[in-house]
Order: structure tokens, then C-alpha cells, then sequence
């Protein structure tokens, strides 16, 4: 199948120093590709090189075949690709409903449906929804963040470090609603620190390593590959 | 004799320049240096001037003092009192962003600028001290003058190379490190409000002392003496537009606005009445602007900062 | 001292200029909170709307209730045309390049008024106004229209906060800028947003406080202390802690002269700066600390 998002030999960095020495990556419609790697390896620093981020030096992004290198966010947003960073990602001071409104601030027209979907899929949040995003508890919170990206009906979401300090229960939540989204027909990119579990999870992996691809294949695949087992799934 | 009037006249601006050289050093250290933005610069002028006219004025009825005290001792008071001013608000504002400091230290000159309008007891009011004794000052006019001036000299010469060496000292590299990024110099384990306490406190004395030395100038300081608003932001825009973190270009900044503004107040005031009043407004109206200008466009200043340190304070980062 | 005194002499005045200050404060904390720096020429933009008005009242003699809409739409227009031309070329540097360009328009905008309209005092209108009465509490009509007319700007703006799109938008700005580009917010049409609301409220303090008191260059300027003290006493961000904060600030400063000389009014504003910094930087309603 044609790749949704192309990322080919990509350089670039924050300062004047490259933390990505020429990344690789794809990912089809509806798939789960999941990033992993060591502290360092550049796997958050990919994912908002997507966003335009920071400073690219060299390579390119495609979004279903249109070029976005170094475009400014929100056309890129318009573009179909969402992110929700690690940290920081909702509005604390507004309520769970605000924070969904935001999230479709690019749209206009009758927005029920989108609403529908979203608290379909976040039961937690509806009950919730006049609740300060501040209030939250963290896997709330993950999941409004994730709700508000959702809002604009993306064709593929960026979820960096989606499970960072949550409890294994909110963790299997989370997966577990990332594959409802990928069965909407929505491809999702995620960055993740649990590397076993994620692979597990995941359609296809990506490790890198020092700014580069390492390995790449079925989430199965890596999970049985000794190398990467030695690198950082500590046995 | 009009050679003589010139001669005298540019001792006169030199002896300014070089009060407002001592004010733009201590700016310098302040925001060149550290990153922190001081508004009230007129107050602690004041609070200089006034000290030292009240420690050494001959001693006077229905005031506090005059103490007759030796000028010197009167310039060291200004300096402490200065600090002993600059130290509490430092100390409550300097945990934030330059900001708070900047509405804290213009509330601060406001404070001192009533204080010295309605303290009859210690200032005199509107009247002002008189009498303060400038050193040499029983010479003849011109040699008065001049003697001045080398006073003056000498000590902006002894403050430059203190403020230099100060700098160029593990101190002074410290202080860039924090203004350029407070983060990894927090890491490294510096006390950063303490070590910004230091400069602030050490920058506002230095303008105390400026004060001083331009009270003993004018025998004489009342509270109309200076505009605050001006003769602050003539200060900062001496800086900025010299190069803020370089002191030769802090130095520099003054002699050019300076004689800029002193020139431009000669020329309108060959204005009929009307138009002159009008103009002096026009002249703000302009050095504000060219601060806009020199913000937009040549943020680094005539001299800007050594190189193999970083970008001075508000130059874009690419 | 009775409490029909104590009314009379301090809680009216205090809430009047505590209205004003308010005016102003929610400006301030807008500025601060969305665009992220202390705006030091406030008051002078204050100032500016205040003789735009007196321009009004001279040139189309209506009186200056009438002259309101306008001058807030006039100085929007200024404070947009200050953004576009000065402060929006320093957006990437440091923000305290923008505080110290502020400054400079600060005195830029002043030296136009007093070329302008000269340094001497004026007023909008001639003669004295006694007081109504009502039960005992004397109140001019004009400082009741003061205090109406900011509870009802705030109301309005609270509707447009909470209620508009772009109201919300200024709000999530406001919260985290970041997600807010990210969700596809216009920065730059934010920052028009809030420059011409800013403008407005600023017009409308400048013209509540000459027409309660005298117009002169300086006004907006002594206002800048007691309208940050107010901003910061509230909280930083909150609409609602601005209003609060200018009422206490204008009663406190009233409250002052039975302890302090009258010249010393300004000091109080500059005490609950620095107590507040002290002791609670968020403010009264948990606001941001930068």
C-alpha cells in the first residue's frame, strides 16, 4: 500500500548540532508504527521534525504524497497530521469540552458527529466534560489530549510518550483506545519508553538508535530479534 | 572670545557625559551584563544626589543635616544608600522574569520622587539643597571646570577598569552564563537570584554615585533638577544604542546621545516660544523612536558585545 | 467616624478609581498573559484616549458618554497600528525587548499629547457637579455611570472570553501557546484580538478618569503602578482578579490617607506590589507567575 507519511533520510536538530543523522520512516493508512529506541536516540526529536520543529537540514516529509517539509503548523494540521506532545498538552484552565472545541478550531459546520465519536470513544471524558482539563487526573488528561487531536478527523495522529507516568491499567487503556482509533481508519505514529509493550501492541516497530534507523519490521519480528532485545528491552 | 565660550562649554558636556557614562556602566552591569531591566534609574540618581548634598552640605536650619562632611565621604553614602535601596526590591523581584522588576523599579523612582517633593525635614522640598561643596571649587570658573572634569574622569576611569576586570573575572563570565541560559547555569549549581541580587545591588550604586557627582557639580539639587522619565530612558537608550554588555560601547552610547540631545536642545531653542515648547516634546517624541529603531534594526549597537560570547541580550536567536 | 463617612469620603472614591484602575488592570493582564510582557505604555495609552475624547467633546460638542464608542474604537486602532508598526518585529527576541520598546512608546505617545494638546490641565466639562443623595450615600452621577460602565465592559468581555471562538482562542493562548498553534490557531490574529480589546478598555479608563477628575499628561503614566498592582493582585490572567484587584487597590489607596499624607497615595499600590510578590506571586485567583 502507498505510504501515508514518507519521511526520507531526514537531518536536522534544535541548535547547530544534527540529533537526527538521516531517519527513514513510513506509515500506511490505518497502521500503529511505533518508535523506540534509548534515552537519546532521537525518537521525539523525529516525531516533531514532522512538525516542523525544529531545524531540518537535509531529507524531506510527505503527507500522502505532498511534500510539508518546513511548513508552519497549523498547515500542516489542515494537512491531516495531529500531534499531542509528551507534556504539556491540554488546555489546564479549560474544560474538557473547551479543550475538544479547540481541537477543532480548524473546522466549522455541525460538529456533533466529531463530538459523538470522541466521547465515544472516551466514555471517562463525557461524564467529565465540564471538568477544568487541569483537574484530571494524568490518564485523563491523556486522553483529552488525545480527544482534542481527534477533533479535526486527522488521517494520522503523533503521539509522543503517550503512556510516560501512567499506571500499567491506564497504559493498557491507552493502547487499547489507539487501536479503536487506528479501526476508525485514523494512522497513528507513537513514540514510546515501554518498548516491549508497545511492540507488542504495534502493527509495525522502528527502533533508532544515535539519530538513525537500527531496525525496523513487524512489532513481532523486533520483539524476537536478539539484538534489539539486548539494546533495551533488558531480557 | 568665542573660542573661549565653546572651550568652556565643551568642558561642561564632557563633565556630563562622563556622570552619565558612570549611570550607563552601572545599566551595563545591570542589563548588559545580567539581563535585568531597571526603569527607575532616576530614583537611584537621586537617592545619590540627595545623600551626599544632606552629608555634606554645611549645616542648615529645618533639615535633616547638613552634616559638613568631606565630598568623599558624601560619595560613598551615596553609593551605600543606593544599594541599601536597590537591595530589598532586588531581593523580591529578582526570583521573577525581568518584568517585575521592570514595574518595581519604576514604582521605586515614583516613591523617591514623592518622597523628595514632600520630605521638608529631609530634603528641603522644592527648594532643594544648596551649598554642597564641590571639590576644587574655590578655583576660578574655567579651572574649576576643568578641575572637575578630572575628578570626574578618574573616577569613570577607576569604575570602567573595576567594572572590566570584574567581568572579565570567573564572576563575570558566571554572570553572562546565567543571563544567556539560567537553566544550565542553575544545573552547574550557581545561586542565580543571589548572584543577580549582587549585580543589581552593584549597578544601582554605581548610579548613586552619579548622583553624587552631579549634585557636587551643580552646588546644588532640587527636584526638578532631572525629569525621571528622560533622564532614564536617555540612559538606556545610551546603552543600547553604544552596545549593551561592551562598556566601551556603554561609554560610547553617552557621548553620542549626549551631544545628540544637547545639540538638538541649542537648536530649539533659537525657536519662537510656542514652537520651542512644541519641540522639546518633539525631541522625546524622537529619541523614543530611536530607540525603536536601534531595537529593530541594530540590536547589538555601535559596539557590540565581544564575540566568542554570545548574542547581547535581545538579539534575535535564529 | 461614622460608616455613612467612612462610605462617603472613602468607599465611594476608593470604588470609582477602583473602577478606573480596573479598567485598566484587565488590559494588563491580558497583555501579560497572552502576549507574555509587561506593557509599560498602558497608561499612556490611557492618556491618548483620554484627550482623543476631549478632541470629541471640543469638535462635535456631544458630551463624553457619548464620545465613548468612538474613542475606544480610535484607540484600538492606535494600539493595533503600535503592535503592527513597533512591537510585532521584536515577536522572536526575548520579551523584555518588547518591555523596554513599551517604554519608549510610552514616551513616544506622551510627547504627542503634550505637543498636542499642551501641558496644562483640562476638563471635559465646566463646573461643579454636586452629589446625589441616596439614604445618606452621596454619589455624582458620573461616578455611578464610571462604575456601571466597567461592570458592564467586563461582562461583555467575559461573554466574548467564554462564549466566542476567538474568545476561546485568546483563552487557550493564554494557557499554552504551543497547543494553540498546534491546534491550528491564527497567533496573529489573536494578537489583533487582543491589541484592539486592550486598546478599548485603555480608551475607556483614560476617559473615566479624566471625566472624574482632570485631564493631563501625566495621568495615564501615575496610573501604570496601581493598574500593575492591581493586575498582579488579582492574579495574572484573570479577568475577574483585575477587577478585584483595582477595586481594592482604588479603596486601599483612599483607606491610606487616614494613616498617611495624601502624596502618598501611589505608595500604596506600590506596598501591595511588593507584598504580593512576597508572599503570593500567583495572586489572589491563582494566576500565572513568568
Amino acid at each position: 500500500m502507498k505510504p501515508l507519511l514518507q519521511m526520507t533520510d531526514l537531518h536536522g536538530g534544535y541548535g547547530d548540532a544534527n540529533i537526527l543523522h538521516g531517519v527513514n520512516l513510513h506509515v500506511a493508512p490505518a497502521e500503529i508504527v511505533v518508535i523506540v529506541g534509548p534515552n537519546g536516540a532521537g525518537k521525539s526529536t523525529a516525531m516533531k521534525a514532522i512538525f516542523g520543529l525544529l531545524k531540518i537540514r537535509g531529507g524531506s516529509v510527505t503527507v500522502g504524497g505532498v511534500d510539508i517539509t518546513g511548513w508552519e503548523p497549523n498547515r500542516i494540521v489542515e494537512a491531516g497530521v495531529c500531534y499531542v506532545p509528551q507534556v504539556d498538552n491540554v488546555f489546564r484552565e479549560m474544560t474538557v469540552h473547551e479543550n475538544l472545541e479547540m481541537g477543532a478550531f480548524l473546522r466549522s459546520g455541525d460538529l456533533s458527529a466529531a463530538y459523538d465519536r470522541v466521547y465515544g470513544l472516551f466514555p471517562d471524558l463525557k461524564e467529565r466534560r465540564k471538568a477544568l482539563a487541569g483537574n484530571l487526573s494524568g490518564g485523563q488528561r491523556q486522553m483529552v489530549a488525545m480527544g482534542r487531536a481527534l477533533m479535526l478527523e486527522p488521517k494520522i495522529l503523533l503521539l509522543d510518550e503517550p503512556t510516560a507516568g501512567l499506571s500499567p491499567k491506564y497504559m493498557e487503556q491507552i493502547f487499547q483506545i489507539s487501536r479503536d482509533v487506528r479501526d476508525t481508519g485514523v494512522a497513528i505514529l507513537l513514540v514510546e519508553q515501554h518498548a516491549k509493550q508497545a511492540l507488542a501492541f504495534a502493527d509495525r516497530g522502528y527502533v533508532l538508535a544515535s539519530g538513525c534507523n537500527r531496525h525496523e519490521g513487524t512489532g513481532a519480528d523486533l520483539l524476537a530479534d536478539r539484538d534489539v532485545a539486548d539494546m533495551f528491552l533488558g531480557g | 572670545m568665542e573660542w573661549i565660550g565653546f572651550a568652556n562649554y565643551a568642558v561642561f558636556m564632557a563633565i556630563f557625559i562622563c556622570i552619565y557614562a558612570l549611570l550607563s556602566l552601572g545599566l551595563n552591569i545591570q542589563w548588559g551584563f545580567t539581563g535585568l531591566f531597571n526603569a527607575g534609574i532616576a530614583g537611584f540618581f537621586a537617592v545619590g544626589a540627595y545623600t551626599s548634598a544632606v552629608l555634606t552640605s554645611p549645616a542648615a536650619d529645618g533639615r535633616l543635616g547638613g552634616f559638613d562632611l568631606p565630598f568623599w565621604v558624601g560619595w560613598i553614602g551615596a553609593m551605600v544608600a543606593a544599594a541599601l535601596i536597590a537591595w530589598p526590591i532586588g531581593k523580591i523581584c529578582l526570583r521573577f522574569r525581568s518584568d517585575y522588576l521592570a514595574i518595581a523599579t519604576i514604582g521605586v523612582a515614583e516613591i523617591i520622587r514623592l518622597v523628595i517633593k514632600s520630605e521638608d525635614w529631609l530634603t528641603n522640598s522644592a527648594r532643594g539643597i544648596t551649598d554642597i561643596p564641590r571639590p576644587l571649587g574655590d578655583l576660578s570658573y574655567t579651572m574649576s571646570q576643568l578641575a572637575y572634569l578630572g575628578i570626574v574622569m578618574a573616577i569613570l576611569l577607576v569604575a570602567y577598569l573595576m567594572v572590566e576586570r570584574q567581568i572579565a573575572s570567573p564572576w563575570g563570565r558566571m554572570m553572562r552564563a546565567i543571563r544567556d541560559n539560567e537553566d544550565a547555569a542553575r544545573a552547574m549549581g550557581k545561586d542565580v537570584p543571589y548572584r543577580r541580587l549582587e549585580a543589581f545591588i552593584f549597578g544601582s550604586a554605581l548610579m548613586g554615585l552619579g548622583g553624587a557627582l552631579f549634585a557636587h557639580f551643580n552646588r546644588s539639587i532640587t527636584p526638578e533638577a532631572i525629569d525621571p522619565m528622560v533622564a532614564t530612558f536617555l540612559v538606556w537608550i545610551m546603552l543600547i544604542l553604544g552596545g549593551s554588555g561592551n562598556n566601551r560601547g556603554a561609554i560610547l552610547g553617552v557621548a553620542v546621545v549626549w551631544i545628540i540631545w544637547s545639540l538638538s536642545e541649542i537648536v530649539t531653542d533659537q525657536f519662537p516660544h510656542e514652537y520651542a515648547v512644541k519641540a522639546k516634546y518633539l525631541r522625546i517624541f524622537l529619541i523614543g523612536l530611536m530607540l525603536q529603531l536601534v531595537l529593530r534594526f541594530r540590536p547589538e549597537g555601535l559596539l557590540p558585545e565581544a564575540s566568542g560570547e554570545r548574542k547581547p541580550v535581545g538579539k534575535p536567536s535564529d | 467616624m461614622g460608616a455613612l463617612e467612612i462610605i462617603n469620603f472613602y468607599l465611594v472614591p476608593g470604588l470609582v478609581v477602583g473602577s478606573i484602575y480596573a479598567l485598566g488592570a484587565v488590559g494588563i493582564t491580558l497583555v501579560f498573559a497572552i502576549l507574555r510582557y509587561a506593557h509599560l505604555a498602558h497608561g499612556d495609552l490611557a492618556t491618548l484616549g483620554a484627550f482623543l475624547g476631549l478632541g470629541l467633546v471640543t469638535a462635535l460638542g456631544i458630551s463624553p458618554y457619548l464620545a465613548l464608542t468612538a474613542v475606544m474604537a480610535l484607540t484600538a486602532v492606535v494600539a493595533v497600528g503600535i503592535d503592527r508598526v513597533f512591537y510585532d518585529y521584536l515577536r522572536e527576541r526575548p520579551k523584555i525587548v518588547t518591555v523596554m520598546a513599551s517604554l519608549g512608546i510610552a514616551l513616544m505617545v506622551r510627547a504627542i499629547v503634550q505637543m498636542v494638546w499642551g501641558v496644562d490641565s483640562q476638563t471635559y466639562t465646566r463646573g461643579i457637579v454636586r452629589p446625589e443623595n441616596w439614604f445618606g450615600i452621596r454619589v455624582r452621577d458620573r461616578e455611578l455611570i464610571t462604575i456601571v460602565a466597567m461592570i458592564v465592559l467586563v461582562v461583555a468581555l467575559q461573554l466574548f472570553l467564554q462564549r466566542s471562538k476567538w474568545g476561546k482562542a485568546m483563552r487557550a493562548m493564554s494557557d499554552n501557546p504551543d497547543l494553540a498553534l498546534l491546534s491550528g490557531v491564527d497567533n496573529g490574529k489573536v494578537v489583533t484580538i487582543t491589541w484592539v480589546i486592550v486598546g478599548g478598555l485603555c480608551a475607556a479608563a483614560g476617559l473615566f478618569l479624566g471625566l472624574n477628575f482632570e485631564l493631563k499628561a501625566m495621568m495615564g503614566w501615575s496610573m501604570l503602578l496601581p493598574m500593575f498592582a492591581a493586575a498582579i493582585l488579582g492574579g495574572v490572567g484573570r479577568v475577574e482578579g483585575a477587577v478585584l484587584g483595582g477595586l481594592i487597590v482604588g479603596v486601599a489607596e483612599e483607606m491610606s490617607t487616614l494613616f498617611l499624607p495624601t502624596e502618598y497615595k501611589a505608595a500604596t499600590a506600590f506596598a501591595i506590589l511588593l507584598l504580593m510578590l512576597l508572599v503570593r506571586p500567583t495572586g489572589l485567583l491563582r494566576g500565572k507567575v513568568l
